[in-house]
Order: C-alpha cells, then structure tokens, then sequence
C-alpha cells in the first residue's frame, strides 16, 4: 500500500523545510519527503492543496487517567482522542491510581497503548519521582527507564523538599533522564481554587499566588544549573515564571519550558460566575500573563506547547467552585486554539508553530518523533493540518471522556484533519471531501 | 426564568431601592398588625449546609408573616453525608416540589450552581467568603432608618474583610446606593487585590475611619490566628477596636454596626456596642423584613407547585457560558 500525499505545504522545522510538494508513505515508512514527483506509483493520492504536513505532533504532558480512574478516561479514549487532534505521540503522566513509579505499570501502559482498540499513537510514559508519589523516597529510576519511561516527575504532588529534589536530579542525570517538574509551592497554593487576584477577591474564593508557582520554578532552575540534570517546566503560567526560565537558560541551565493553550488565550476574568470549566492548574492569570507568554513563545523562551489533556468526569465539574477538580480536556482543542491564537497571529510562523507542537516536544524528551525525514522514526508519523479551517469546538463531539473544557462552543480556525502512524489513523470527514482518490 | 437572590452584585440601584421600599412597608404593617401579602402554598426549603441560628430563624420569621410553609433540611443528617453531590441535592428538591431554596452553603457560588439546577428562586443566606445579601439589606435598612439615606456617606467596614461575605455584599450594595465605603483592616485581613471590589483600603484605624458615619464591625474568627493571619487577638484589638476611645476618632453622631455574632471585647467593646451609636440590635430585627422583600420578591409571579411541570433546565447549556 503506497500513499500518495500530493501538493501540501511541507514544514519540517527538524530540517527547516517549508515547501510544497509531496510526501509518500510505503505501508507504515515514509519513503519520499520532496517537492512534487512528476510521476507516483501509488494506491491513495490525497490532494493535500492548501494544507499542512508536518512530522506528527507530539504532547508532551497528557493525562490518560489507566490505571485507577477509568471512568474520567482510559487509554484508548485518551489515544482516540490523541490521534483525533492531530498527535502522533503523547507523554502520559505518572499521577494515576497507583501512581506510575514501577516498571510492571510501565509495561501495562504500554500493552494497552499497543491494543488494537486503542488510537494508535505512540504512548511515551512519564514515571513518577517518587514512591507512590510519597514525595519522601525515590523510584527506581534505572528499573522505570529500562521498561520504557521517557521522562520522570513529580506532575500532580510537587515535591517540596529541595533535599529530595535535588537527589533526584542526581540520579536523572546519571541516567540522562529529563525531570518534568510541576511547580507549585504547597504552603502557598493550599486551599487556592483560581489566580489569586482581583477576581478572587472578588468572588470570595481563595487564590492561588504567582508566587507559588515562581519560587519552585526558580528552585528547579537553581538545582538544575547545580546538578546538570535537564529539567522540563511544565506549562507556565505567570510572566515571572517565564522570566525566571529565560534566566536559567541564560546561566547555562538546561531547562526548557511548554505552555498549554488555556494560558495563552484565556484570562482569570473568564471563571465569571464560578464557572468550573475554567479552572485549571495552575490557575487562568491575567492579560500581563498572556502577552508576556505569547512575546516568550515567539523569542523561543517557552519551548513548546502541551495540551495538559487533563479530563475529568462531568459530575465532578459540576461541583462547587472550590470543590471541582482542575484542569481540562485539551487533545482535540489544542491545534484548534494554537493555530487560532499563535499562528493566524501571527505570534509564531508556520514553521514555528509546528516545531512547538512536534519537533521541539520530540527534542526535549529525546523521542524517534518530530521529524519528516525517512527512517528517523520508527514507523511513518506525519500530520495533515488544514491552517484556515473554521470550525466550532464541541466537547460533545470528541473522542475523549472529559468534557470539561474552557474552549467549548468556541470559533477555531485551523485542524488537525488527518493523523498517520505508520497506516492511517484519523482522517476528518471535512478533510475527506474530494480530496483523496484511488489510483489505478 | 426564575428571579434568584445570589449576591448584590448582581443587582441594579433600583433593584435595591425597590427592596428595601418593600422591606420598609413590611415593617410598618407588620409592626402595625396590618396585614402582608401572602405565599400561602409554597413551601420553601432551608438548606442550610453551614451552621447558623441567626440568619435560620430570622428567615422562618420572615416566611411565618407570609404564609410561606418551610421544609427543613438537616445538611448533617440529609443525602449530602451520604456522599450525593449538591446538584443531585437540588435536583432531588426540585422533585420534592419545593418551591423555592433559602441556602446556605461553605463554598463560594454554591447557591450559584444550585440555581442553575433547581429551577425555581433560590435565595443566598450566605455562602462561603463570596455574599450575604439579606445581611446587606438588612445593614442598608437599618442605616436607612437612622440616617435618611445611603448617599453620600462615608461607611469603614472595619476587620477581617478579606474572609467575610458581609464585607463584600455591603460593600456592593453600599457603593451602588453612593456611599463611599473603606476596608480597613491589617494587610493580611484585606483582600490582596481590590481591583474588582468597591472599596478604598486603609491599614490604620485611625484615617480608616475619620469621618465615617458608620462602622461596621466584623467578627474576628479566632482561627485566623492559626495559619499566622494575625499575631494575636490583643494585637488585633489594641490596633483596630472600636471602643470608647476609637469611635471618636468617627464622626460624632456614627453608626457603630456588627453583623453578629460579636466577640465583645476583640472587635468592640460594651462601650461601643452598647451605646446609644450602636444599631446592633437593629440590624438583627431589620433582618426579619428585608429577608420578607427578598422572599416576596423572588416570588413575585411564580405559581405554587406548578414549577415542577416545566421542562427540565438543559444542564449542559447553563454550565457553561
């Protein structure tokens, strides 16, 4: 079986490539990556003509919730939901029930990634730091690596304790493995349901400080230049946050950061009348935030974007303000709301967009991901966007369990409208249309 | 669309001025024995999620002089400990063909999410840190009484608003009527960030409430001492009492006010509060009535029992914007 993908607009930020031509997919390898061939033996010929292909997308923080809360999502919605939204690969994090922090969890994970009921995209799992996420004693970082983890963290329970933090770091380095840091200082954050502002204030609700988030990302930024140990902030949420990394990238440390798309569009303004679909972790900030997070994406400060698919299930949303859980449904929103607020923009170019969304993710966790070029990844992973389609966001309509998104009934222009890994996996009925035709 | 009392935010000054008119004649007529009109047939559930003696019987007085039955809700005893959610809750009400909700509930914006679901008026008797309105009401009623208007005064709600619902309920309702109302309490008390809230923020006493023709009091829980909110309770009285000495610091003829329960001798002492300045008591008896105007006018138009025949309220649609 030969794909034929024919006069789409190529963007390969791995190899800086941004042209129109055409891509073929032998079976499940890509074998040409180019400008237009005169002549394709193939059995599909997609007319790609006025969208996007990129290297598949990578997320590089997602919750699938398996094992221990199947009824918010399991691996096989959470991978439907993947491959609906555009990603070929998802970084799954280690805060289930039992937390991932033993390699018999890693292979389970990876089983059921691997079952044909499930969407097909590669899940990379993240292992816990700690026992049982106990924040005290270590996982078996050696043992978790072996059996497949790409990354480790703390997302969930931050560690608060610099000393337990810092052996980590000790051990991820020496077994060159990046640390996922979530950033939040606890004695600050307790009881905090929203940013800690003017809305709080204004609704009586406890606030989550800025400061919260900036004093453990400037810790981890400290203790990463300290020990060497690469460190991934996860989504950033405050301007100070994103300064404090810019600094330590400037010292020399190897730290990286992502953003989700809830903390580059949406503001604290939007909980309303204590509208659960907004509240995330950490929290919607302020306009400041936003525009020093979108001047962060463009200079190359914040590194690359992550969903932060955090699905819940509808009867916990619908739950006092303080009471309901935090976070949101982003798989199917995020290349929806990255091109509507970063690309048409003009914050990122198109090269820019898709190296925060593939090459850079695939970078950072060291993944056989992020690159359009044959026999670099181990099966073919290409993503076709169509930048200019509008399009109305529906939870009611995605593949994952979690409904719960500040994005729904909003106008998006841009889509993730086929997903390949290895053969075909998702392909949007608007994309459909007349666009692909058998040969021969 | 049912008429819910949530919070004076959300009103309008005329809104306002409509129910303290109300809440006015009530009083005339009921301390006169002439007769109010009557919601004979509904039956208003009281849901009171949180303790409270003050504001529970001062709404089944309010409902008792209209002829409104009530259905007590013991939150201890009910569903809630079972593990139901508070939508179930509600839904579950609406089906018992309540009425109409009195709530009263820890969170901030539960009895937001509960209209949202009940289907019919749902009165906030308070919910977590967010609104009082009837405490308002009743604040702006008795000031009323004693000043001749809400114009232009100068109102210093004194203590530890950053925790308080009666702080920014008066705060709102005040404003919107043209007073000029301060916050005045140590930094760790006040909200962080007063942006969105009506009111200037003062840390001294003494500037705080110059001037001021009312002080209102707040009551100083004594667990704020514990995560290091305040030093001490001496501290707190010695820099921010209204006693003997501080109330001069007011104007002469100022309104001394505390929504209860007081803590004598931390907020206030038995000088101030006792006082001819004082309009404690008043702000208790006003309560009965402003809590009558919110009842009848929540009320006003819906047909007992005939609520539970509407169609359902689409959840889906309401949770979100």
């Amino acid at each position: 079986m030969r794909t034929l993908l024919y006069n789409g607009r190529i963007l390969d930020p791995s190899q800086d490539l941004d042209l129109v031509g055409s891509v073929v997919i032998d079976d499940d390898q890509l074998d040409y990556v180019g400008p237009n061939l005169p002549e394709v033996d193939a059995d599909e010929v997609y007319d790609c003509t006025g969208l996007w292909i990129t290297p598949g997308l990578v997320d590089p923080h997602v919750h699938l919730r398996e094992p221990g809360q199947e009824y918010k999502e399991t691996i096989v919605t959470g991978t439907q939901a993947a491959a609906a939204g555009g990603y070929t690969t998802v970084c799954c994090m280690p805060n289930t029930n039992p937390p991932l922090d033993n390699p018999a969890l890693v292979d389970f994970i990876l089983d059921r990634a691997a079952s044909p009921e499930a969407g097909g995209v590669f899940v990379a799992p993240v292992g816990a730091l700690t026992r049982g996420m106990s924040e005290e004693q270590l996982t078996d970082l050696a043992a978790l690596k072996k059996a497949g983890i790409v990354a480790a963290s703390d997302e969930g329970r931050p560690i608060q304790s610099a000393a337990v933090m810092t052996r980590a770091m000790e051990f991820c380095v020496q077994l060159n493995l990046p640390v996922m840091a979530h950033c939040q200082d606890a004695s600050l954050a307790a009881g905090g349901s929203m940013n800690d502002g003017a809305m709080s204030a204004m609704l009586g609700l406890k606030g989550i400080p800025r400061s919260a988030e900036e004093i453990v990302v400037m810790r981890n930024c400290i203790l990463s230049l300290h020990t060497g140990c690469q460190v991934h902030v996860m989504r950033v949420s405050t301007w100070g946050a994103v300064e404090l990394v810019r600094q330590a990238k400037y010292l020399g440390a190897p730290v990286t950061c992502d953003v989700a798309p809830h903390h580059f569009a949406l503001t604290e303004e939007m909980v309303g009348d204590f509208d659960t679909n907004f509240k995330s972790d950490p929290p919607l900030r302020t306009q400041l935030d936003v525009d020093l997070i979108l001047q962060a994406l463009n200079d190359g400060t914040i590194d690359c974007i992550s969903s932060d698919h955090s699905p819940h299930a509808s009867h916990e949303v619908h739950a006092p303000f303080a009471e309901a859980p935090m976070g949101h449904a982003g798989l199917e929103s995020t290349v929806g709301a990255t091109l509507t607020y970063l690309y048409h923009t003009k914050v990122l170019t198109p090269l820019q967009t898709i190296e925060k969304l593939s090459t850079a993710p695939a970078r950072i966790l060291r993944l056989e991901a992020g690159t359009l070029r044959p026999g670099e990844t181990p099966v073919a992973q290409v993503t076709i966007l169509n930048p200019d389609l509008e399009w109305t966001f529906d939870v009611g309509r995605t593949f994952s369990k979690g409904k719960n998104s500040p994005f729904q009934g909003m106008a998006f222009k841009g889509k993730a409208v086929a997903t390949f890994c290895g053969g075909e996996i998702y392909r949007d009925a608007r994309f459909d249309d007349g666009r692909i035709r058998q040969v021969g | 669309m049912s008429r819910h009392l949530l919070g004076i935010r959300h009103l309008e000054p005329e809104q306002i001025e409509h129910l303290l008119a109300m809440a006015k004649e009530f009083k005339k007529r009921v301390s006169t024995g002439k007769p109010v009109p009557s919601l004979q047939g509904h039956v208003l559930g009281m849901l009171f999620f949180e303790n409270s003696t003050r504001t529970r019987v001062s709404f089944e007085q309010a409902a008792a002089y209209l002829n409104l039955r009530t259905a007590n809700f013991a939150a201890q005893a009910s569903s809630m400990a079972k593990g139901e959610t508070l939508k179930d809750t509600v839904l579950t009400l609406r089906f018992e063909r309540l009425d109409g909700l009195v709530m009263r509930h820890k969170e901030s914006g539960a009895p937001t999410l509960a209209a949202r679901y009940f289907g019919g008026p749902v009165v906030n008797a308070g919910d977590g840190q967010h609104e009082h309105p009837t405490q308002a009401l009743a604040d702006a009623l008795t000031i009323l009484e004693r000043k001749g208007t809400l114009e232009g005064l100068v109102v210093a709600i004194v203590g530890d608003v950053d925790h308080s619902r009666v702080a920014r309920s008066n705060a709102w309702l005040l404003s919107k009527m043209g007073a000029e109302v301060r916050f005045v309490g140590p930094r760790t008390l006040l909200p962080s960030h007063t942006g969105m809230l009506p009111g200037q923020v003062f840390h001294d006493l003494a500037s705080g409430i110059a001037d001021a023709d009312v002080v209102m009091c707040l009551r100083l829980q004594k667990e704020r001492m514990d995560g290091g909110i305040i030093g001490s309770i001496g501290e707190y009285a010695k820099l921010y009492q209204i006693n003997r000495d501080t109330v001069r610091l007011a104007k002469k003829d100022c309104l001394v006010m505390h929504p209860g329960p007081l803590n004598r001798g931390i907020e206030l002492d038995d000088v101030a509060a006792d006082s001819e300045l004082s309009a404690i008591s008043a702000q208790v008896e006003n309560g009965i009535f402003v809590r009558m105007a919110a009842l009848a006018w929540v009320f006003e138009g819906v047909t007992p029992a005939r609520r539970v025949e509407q169609p359902a309220p689409k959840a889906k649609e309401k949770a979100k914007k």
